[in-house]
């Protein structure tokens, strides 16, 4: 590819794709403080899975309590 | 204490401090890649509440402007992902179109669904380096690799460019484009 064939690709992107403005034009951290306020930090789905997984061998094996409350 | 060790243990005034003084250049990257304010203002808040919640990845000592700007490049190249190729992106000028002004839009239309059909990558690659002029360094950075990759992802978005305008009947010659009869 040569040179020019370059420069004129470059030519008809800028023709086809106009200046944008950069400036921005409010100021966006109201914006954030409100999405923090409605998407509080999760508890990721592997900690449930954990947790239950968990839950369920000391349900069914409770003499493993004993076993892991010295290990710790 | 300074400003990003505070923000690295959660202060949500450092947050708020760093956020005020970024807000525009993070916007400022994400509309010259997205080409659309609304969406650009969407997404800088997506990557401002995304630093928030990532503040204890972030080391203290590290480029805060550049972590952010990797965020925000990773969220705009989500968005091209999702975005249709055939959604336009010019604003349509008021009053009635002139004949060569209809050839020219439907050209430039032509042209802007060629460039959506490309792999988000190499767009994201093309738009900055070749209709914003940006240095390829502070693209590589933003897309995580290395210069050489992103002048490889030019020049693939390029050629493959070249061949769907030839297929559409484009021909890209500078200041006149024309539809080929």
């Amino acid at each position: 590819m040569t040179e020019h064939e370059d420069r004129q690709i470059r030519e008809v992107l800028k023709q086809s794709f106009p200046p944008v403005n950069t400036e921005l034009r409010r100021d966006l951290w109201p914006a954030v403080l409100r999405k923090l306020d409605t998407h509080p930090a999760r508890v990721p789905w592997y900690d449930w899975a954990l947790l239950g997984l968990s839950a369920s061998v000391f349900l069914f094996f409770p003499q493993l309590i004993l076993v892991f409350a010295y290990h710790l | 204490m300074e400003l990003l060790q505070r923000f690295a243990l959660g202060e949500i005034d450092a947050f708020e401090e760093l956020a005020r003084q970024f807000q525009g250049d993070i916007y400022a990257w994400i509309v010259r890649i997205v080409r659309d304010p609304g969406i650009a203002e969407d997404l800088t808040v997506e990557t401002l509440w995304r630093i928030c919640r990532a503040h204890q990845q972030f080391r203290p000592d590290g480029n805060f402007a550049a972590w952010a700007r990797r965020i925000a490049t990773n969220l705009a190249l989500d968005h091209l992902r999702r975005r249709r190729p055939e959604q336009s992106l010019l604003a349509e000028p008021a009053g009635a179109p002139q004949p060569d002004h209809l050839l020219q839009r439907e050209t430039r239309e032509k042209i802007q669904q060629a460039f959506r059909r490309l792999p988000a990558k190499l767009q994201v690659a093309a738009m900055l380096a070749l209709v914003e002029e940006q240095p390829y360094d502070e693209i590589a950075a933003a897309l995580g690799t290395s210069a050489g990759a992103v002048k490889l992802r030019v020049f693939r978005a390029v050629r493959i460019l070249r061949k769907q305008l030839n297929h559409l009947r484009v021909r890209p010659s500078g200041k006149d484009m024309r539809i080929g009869k």
